[in-house]
Parts: structure tokens; sequence; C-alpha cells
């Protein structure tokens, strides 16, 4: 029976159209041009102006400083979250905790930043680093939440039978094997927390306040002013970072960590 | 009766795996033939290459004289009962069977008179409104059955259909399939690794090994008069017994030097010459037992042997004795277990005898095809 | 006792998400509802007493014609991303084992890619100067003078880029849980391999598509930072419409009378899907996901 090579064309094409674009965009930050498309040499020049970028560096600092925080929290309230989520299935109060988690997954971002702004304006909070770490953790509890909790679904509780059988109490079963074993799980929750913080545009636009520049708020400043060859060079940096981290989280859901989530 | 379904020669091979060696078959119309063989032996890609899903790397397929070999099979008059049923988890029972109907855009009062037809003869008139998963095991074996049957195939291809049901749901179904194969006369092709299945519903055996065949032939044939060392083994359990054609004490028995036993009488159909080295498979129910000596007959073996092992099974009982280096199993049906006043035991000392008419010379013999008869008693650490 | 025991545990387990979401996501949705009927204060802050002004004031056709314009580029942004989805899909489920796991991390790499940059990079090829323009140029497939940015062609364009991972993660999911032998029965019992496709596939998938639409269809509507960057006057949407109130005038009542419209369209579809599936609804990981 023969397959249908309509569907690998297709494929091939949709990778081109991924890729070509970035891939373009990496050559021209390597172009000594200022304009881009004419080829006019091989630069690093970009790349030395941007480490001159003291601008692009506190933002950066800024993102960081940011997405750790995050991480840290959403991990710790997402976590909670799944295991209530899990544990307690079958209760009436869970069906309204899963759709508060689920519920902001299908909103626009562009909602969410509009209706956290309104209510720092209203509460009287000052915008900054602190409204964006607020934000950021909000949406990003949801990801968090499912992901551990498709790896608990996932989670063949008889190994933790296995170790209270085997003389373990249940703190001890919870420390030795069901963390370890969910470990991946978190790890990959960490990585899309982290991820999503970092990569925020829309939300942190409509929190940020003076002083609390971040990078994608950096990087939109730099697109509408028209400074692209610094862009290609920074955005080729970045690309690199993703590259690293996709790799990283491959490894990951290879035990099957990125199951249900992702 | 004409040949029906015909391979020529067909060979497929996947990556590094021969599945299938230059076989050549032919199926007589309306015939129940089955394609029987261990796991990885070939049948199912033989079966997929009369449904069209797969294409011989070389040979031909015909079906009542047309080459079939590169139709899809979309193209072919032959429909497929699937292991797993491959049933349409979004259609109905009812729109299930139609399936194939309604591919074919015939009217649709035709479809509802032959579903309604076809929802009768598996007795499902009252389920047609559900899905399949829904369903029992066996009730959707039997949609399975319908959706295929519906078509009015020429060849109707089963591929496992009994697996996935348990053993009492299995005997039921066997017999239905039988009762459908009277029903409809249409030629059934059916692959499996049960030897009972086969057994019982087949006009006709092929029984295949690495991608080619062994034998063909009636079961009885196949079971009673095995050409090789792997059909002796594969189909129900055997004993091989190793030796060397000594004369011709009659013109068709052959007297035959087994090393570490007397000499054995032998059925000699073959007319194997004297000195030649031939295997000898015995079943183990054709060999007796008894504690006392039997009396010496024309053609009777005996041998002394001493128990090993005994192993009760229900109907019957299964001894493992040793004579000489030889390890023989003995199968005992009895007739009134708990009345026997010397039952046979461990270490006994017993006889073990047969009837030269049922060691039954092999044409080909492989050591490797020991395995898999069942394994003698072994001491814990021994493997 | 026991059952007090694990009441307990569940509402301490429970309450840190539900208190913060409740907080920071419930609270603030219900205030934009409320803000829009409050009158804006000249210094961009939210003045006092109650105004039905700023809804009567969203019969404006300006805003009428920019809602429909974002319902229809949603709309042809989700219809090509599932046209290209599917196949791309169901190739990467077919492959061969070793080729599955990359082309998926070739499916995946851009979705974690960010999406500022994804939309940058397609400004600067669409840019007059930029690769695309020239190339078809000299091409003589257009003219020199036209513009391939700052159009609506250009905003559904690169949507599509954008979101076409989140439109293929689900759909794949589904595809590699799909049992092919359905595939063989269909073509056995006569089936044609494209009826096959869209008569057992299809089906077969149904659930997959509807998250794929989702992912797509819901960000989209709220797309604000393709339409800000590649496109131009001429193709707003509601998002656009929403920063500016925001950031160019400050008038936040207005920004949030244009939410409700906006939540008003998001919604419309997600009750359509919940209708449909009726209460098959039970708790377990959204397919495939991914992020707005």
């Amino acid at each position: 029976m023969k397959r249908s090579r309509f569907p690998f064309i297709v494929t091939g094409l949709v990778l081109v159209f991924f890729y070509l674009p970035i891939l373009i965009l990496v050559v021209d930050s390597f172009n000594a041009s200022r304009f881009g498309g004419a080829w006019r040499g091989f630069s690093l020049k970009w790349y030395v102006r941007l480490f001159h970028e003291p601008a692009i560096w506190t933002a950066a600092r800024n993102t960081l400083v940011i997405a750790l925080i995050v991480t840290f929290v959403s991990l710790l309230l997402g976590t909670t979250s799944a295991l209530a989520l899990h544990r307690f299935s079958k209760s009436r109060f869970q069906r309204v905790h899963y759709t508060l988690i689920y519920t902001p997954l299908v909103v626009p971002e562009i909602l969410m930043g509009i209706s956290l702004l309104m209510a720092f304006v209203a509460a009287g909070v000052k915008l900054g680093m602190g409204t964006i770490i607020l934000a950021h953790v909000t949406f990003c509890i949801s990801y968090v939440a499912l992901v551990v909790l498709g790896r608990l679904q996932d989670f063949d509780f008889t190994v933790v039978e296995a170790a209270r059988d085997l003389g373990a109490t249940g703190w001890t079963a919870t420390r030795r094997v069901l963390l370890p074993m969910l470990a991946p799980g978190l790890a990959a929750a960490g990585l899309i927390a982290f991820t999503l913080s970092v990569d925020d545009f829309v939300i942190t636009f409509f929190v940020a306040g003076p002083g609390s520049t971040t990078l994608p708020i950096r990087v939109y400043s730099m697109i509408k002013h028209g400074a692209t060859p610094l862009i290609n060079a920074l955005s080729t940096l970045l690309l690199a970072l993703t590259f690293t981290t996709v790799l990283v989280s491959q490894r990951l859901s290879k035990s099957g960590a990125l199951e249900g989530g992702q | 009766m004409a040949e029906f379904l015909e391979f020529k020669n067909v060979s497929k091979r996947f990556g590094a795996i021969q599945a299938v060696d230059g076989v050549s078959l032919e199926i007589k119309r309306g015939e129940f033939f089955a394609l029987l063989g261990p796991s990885g032996c070939g049948k199912t890609t033989m079966l997929r290459i009369a449904a069209g899903f797969e294409t011989p790397d070389a040979g031909q397929v015909f079906l009542a004289g047309r080459e079939i070999t590169d139709l899809p099979p979309n193209r072919r008059p032959v429909n497929t009962i699937f292991q797993s049923y491959a049933l349409f988890p979004h259609l109905t029972v009812r729109d299930n069977i139609a399936f194939g109907l309604q591919i074919a855009k015939k009217p649709k009062a035709e479809i509802d008179r032959e579903v309604e037809t076809m929802l009768r003869l598996i007795r499902l008139e009252d389920q047609a409104g559900k899905k399949p998963d829904l369903l029992s095991g066996g009730q959707r074996q039997r949609v399975a059955v319908a959706r295929a049957l519906i078509n009015k195939p020429g060849v109707l291809l089963l591929d496992e259909p009994l697996a996935a049901l348990d053993l009492k749901l299995r005997q039921r179904m066997l017999i239905e399939l039988d009762m459908i194969h009277d029903q409809v006369g249409i030629t059934f092709l059916y692959v499996t690794h049960d030897q009972s299945e086969a057994m019982s519903l087949s006009d006709r055996i092929a029984v295949m090994n690495a991608g080619r065949i062994e034998q063909i032939g009636a079961p009885a044939e196949i079971y009673e008069a095995p050409r090789t060392s792997f059909v002796a083994a594969f189909i129900g359990d055997t004993n091989f017994l190793e030796g060397v054609v000594a004369d011709h004490p009659e013109p068709e028995y052959s007297r035959l030097r087994i090393e570490g036993l007397p000499d054995a009488t032998v059925y000699n159909d073959k007319q194997i010459a004297d000195g030649h080295k031939i295997f000898l498979s015995i079943r183990p129910e054709k060999i007796q037992i008894s504690r006392d000596r039997p009396e010496p007959k024309p053609k009777r073996n005996a041998v002394p042997a001493v128990v090993e092992d005994v192993i009760y099974l229900g109907p019957t009982t299964k001894y493992w004795v040793r004579a000489g280096e030889h390890r023989l199993q003995v199968l005992r049906q009895h007739a009134r277990f708990f009345l026997d006043e010397k039952p046979i035991r461990w270490k006994d000392d017993v006889w073990v005898f047969w009837h030269g008419d049922d060691g039954f010379m092999l044409e080909g013999f492989r050591r490797d095809d020991e395995k898999l008869v069942a394994a003698p008693p072994q001491k814990v650490g021994e493997a | 006792m026991k059952n007090l025991r694990r009441r307990g545990q569940e509402f301490f387990l429970t309450l840190p998400s539900f208190f913060w979401l409740s907080l920071f996501f419930l609270i603030p949705t219900a205030l934009v509802f409320i803000l829009a009927f409050r009158p804006a204060d000249p210094f961009g802050g939210i003045g006092r007493g109650w105004t039905t002004a700023t809804i009567e004031g969203l019969a404006d056709p300006q805003y009428l014609a920019i809602a429909w314009r974002t319902l229809w580029v949603s709309f042809l942004s989700t219809a090509f991303c599932l046209l290209l989805a599917v196949p791309t899909a169901y190739a990467v489920a077919r492959a061969p084992e070793r080729r599955r796991n990359l082309l998926l991390m070739l499916v995946i790499v851009p979705f974690w890619t960010s999406f500022l940059i994804r939309v940058f990079a397609w400004k600067s090829i669409l840019h007059p100067e930029g690769l695309i323009k020239k190339t078809l140029v000299f091409c003589g497939l257009v003219d020199p003078s036209s513009q391939l940015l700052y159009n609506l062609g250009a905003v559904i364009l690169v949507t599509v880029y954008t979101f076409l991972p989140f439109a293929i993660l689900p759909i794949y999911a589904a595809a590699e849980k799909f049992d092919y032998r359905l595939l063989e029965a269909a073509r056995d019992l006569g089936a044609r391999p494209f009826q096959a496709f869209r008569k057992v596939f299809l089906p077969g998938i149904r659930q997959a598509l509807v998250t794929a639409v989702l992912v797509v269809f819901i960000p989209s509507l709220g797309s604000y930072i393709v339409p800000d960057i590649v496109g131009g006057p001429g193709s707003e949407m509601l998002g656009n419409k929403i920063a500016q109130r925001v950031f160019v005038d400050r008038n936040l009542p207005l920004a949030g009378g244009l939410s409700i419209v906006l939540i008003l369209a998001v919604l419309a579809p997600l009750l359509g899907v919940l209708a449909l599936q009726g209460k098959k609804a039970r708790i377990q990981p959204p397919e495939g996901g991914g992020k707005p």
C-alpha cells in the first residue's frame, strides 16, 4: 500500500517556513551592512556594539531576576495545586479549582495585561519589578500545575505502596520515591515557567513601570526605533540560548517529563 | 474445486528480516484455510499481501485467475478481520457495518436492508446504535465479521481474530465462525498461532516457519504425519529419537537402532534404505506406561524406564521418564483416577511401550526445533 | 477523624493557588467590567462616579469595523494553520521513530523561541530592502513599488507563522496515538486514500482539532504584537486599540470597554465548544496545550 507523499511535502515546506526567517536573521547579524539585505562582508561589529549597550544588560539582569523568582514561586504554587487536583480529583471543590487553573490558559494575554494593570492602578500599587513578578506568577501557575498534573496522572503509585511495604514511613516514601520520580516533571515545569517569564512581552508591557525594563520590552523598543542590526545580534544570542534549552528539555522529555503538558 | 487465491513464489523483506521467502500456495474456492505458525513466521505478512497492505518484493498473487499483486486494497474483492478488529470508534455498530456499502455508494434502501440482514446474522439487532467501545469483546468481533462480510468479498482474511478473547468466549466464537463459514460459503484465509483454532476450523492448514511453508495438509495429516521436526514440535508435543535404519524384517517396517535403547520397530513408508540416520517423532499420548512389563506383541516396542516427574493435568497426567540416556514424555488419560490402586509415582520403575506405527520418521530435522518441545524437569539451578 | 484530616490536607494544598488566582486573575477580570462604567480622569487614572458613555461609544463604526476585522483575521489564520498543521502532524506521527524525534524537535524549537524575535524576523525579510521582496521583484512576481509589509496579508502570514507550532503539537499528540490500522480497515472496505483520511482519520483526531482551533483562534483574537509590528493603519486589531487607549491617550475605562468586546469574542467559540462536548469534561491536562 503506497503512502501519499503529500503530507511529507507539506512538512518540508513548513520547516522551511519555520526556519528560513530565523536563518536569514542569524546570517544578517554577521553582515557588516547597516540595513541588511545586501551582503557587505562578515563582521562581528554588531556583537561588539551590543556589549557596549548598558541598557540591554540592565534589561537582561532584570529579566533574569524576575524569571528566577517567578519560577520558584510558580513551581511551589503550581505543584501544590497539581497535588490537590490529583489527590482529591473527585471533590466538587477541585472542579472549581481546575476551572480556575485552566481558564488563564485560554485568556488572551492582552486581556490579562489590561485587567492586571487596572487592578494595580485601582489598588494604588506602584508599577515596577514587583508587579511584573506578580503578573508572571499568575500565568505560570497554570502551566506548572498542568504539567505536574499530567505527570502525576501517569505516575504509578504502586511504587509508593511498594516503598511503604518495604518499611518506609509516608514522609520517607515521598522523599525517597515520589519526589525523585517527579523530579523530571518538576524540572520541565520549571523550565516552562522560566521560558514563559523570560519571553513575555504583552503582559509585562502593561504592568511594567519606570526602571523595570525587561529584555523583551527593550527588544520591542529597539524594533520600534529601527535598531535592526543590533536586534539581529541580540536575537542570535537568544536563539543560541533557546536551542540549548530545547536540547536540555528534550533530554528531560525522553523520560516522559513533558508528556501531557507540552 | 479450482485454485481461487494463489500465491506464486512470493517474497517480502523488511530491512534485515526476510518475512516471506518464496512462498507458493493455492487456496481453493470456499475453503477454510489456515496459516499456522509462531509469531514472526511470516503468516501475517502473507495475509497483508493478500489484503493489499503490503506489496511483495517478488512473486505474484492471483485471485480467481486475475493478477492482483499491485492492486490497492480498496480495489480488491477481499476483506479483512483485524486482530484488534479495527472498528471505527466514532461510528455506531450500524455505521461500522454499513461503511463498505456507503463507500461503494450503494442506494440507501439496499444498505439498510443488507445491514439488517447482517445484524441478524450476528444477533446484535438491539446493539445497532451503540459505539464499539460499549460492546464486549465477543460482540466487537461479530461486528468486525459483519462489517467485512457485508461487502460479499471473494476471500475473507482473518488475522488472529480470536486472540483478544478469553478462553470460553474463544471456544464459542470458534463455533460461530465455523457456522458463518458454512452459511456464507466464501473462502476464508485464517491466520493464527493457535494450533487448536487451526485444527478445529480448517479444511487445510499451512504450517509456516521463518518465512517458508513447512507442510500443507488436512489437520489430521499435519498432526499424525508431520514432515519435519518443526511441524512435529510446533503442533502438539512430541518426543524425538535419533536412530539408524538397521534392516527390514518386513517390507514396510524397519528396525531402528537407537543408542542406549533396545532396537525399535518403525513404520517405514518412505522406504529409507538401511544404514541411513533418521529422526523419529513419537507423540506422548501414543506411548503407554505401566508398572508391569507389557506382553510382547508384534511391532510393539517396550522399554524399561524410571519416572522422573509426574504432572497432573486434569483429564490427563504427564510422566517424564528416563530410559537409558533418553528422556521421554508420556501422556496418560485416566478413566478412574482415585480408584487406581497402584498409581505411578516419582522414582517408580516402569515400562513404556508403543506400536511401531506410531513412531513417525521425519523428512527434515533441525536441532533448534527440539527447543519447541516441552523441556524435561530440571533441578533448581541446573539450567 | 480521617475525613477531617483529608479535608484539611485538601484545603492547604488548594489554598495557595486558589487564593493567588482569585486575587490576581478573577478579581482583575471582574474589575475590567466594573471600571468600564467609570469615567476616565484627565491624569490617566480612574475617575469617580458611574457612566455608560464608554459602552455607548463602542457602537462607533470604527470599532465595529475593527472588531469584524479581528474576527476575520483570526478565522483566516486559524484556517491556514489547520491546513498546514494536519498534514505536518500526520507526517511527523507516521515517520520512523528516529526521524520522528528529529522532526518533532524541529517543530518544537520555534515554540520555545522568543515571540518578538520571530515577528521581527519577518519584518526584516518582508522589508522593502529585505530578501523576500528583492527575490520576488527579481522573479518579476511583484511590482517594485508594491508593499509587502504593513498590510493585512503580512498580519495573517506572521500570525500563522507564530501560531503554527501551537496547532501542530496537539494534533501531533493525537495523531501519534491514532490507531493507523483503522486506515487500513477503511482501505480494506473500499475507501480511497483520501476518503479513508477524511472519514476515519479526521474524526479520530476531532478532539485535537478542536484544541488546535482554540489555541490559535483565541490568542489571535487578542493579537497585538503582530499587527503592531508588521501591520499598518489598515490592519489594526482590537488588541492595538486596547493598547492605544492604555499607552497613547491613557483612557483606561475605554480600554476596559474594548476588552469586554474582546472577552465576548473569546467566550463565543469557547462556549460553543463546551456546548458541543456536553458533559464530557473531566479533569485531565489539555492535549498539547500551548502558551498563548
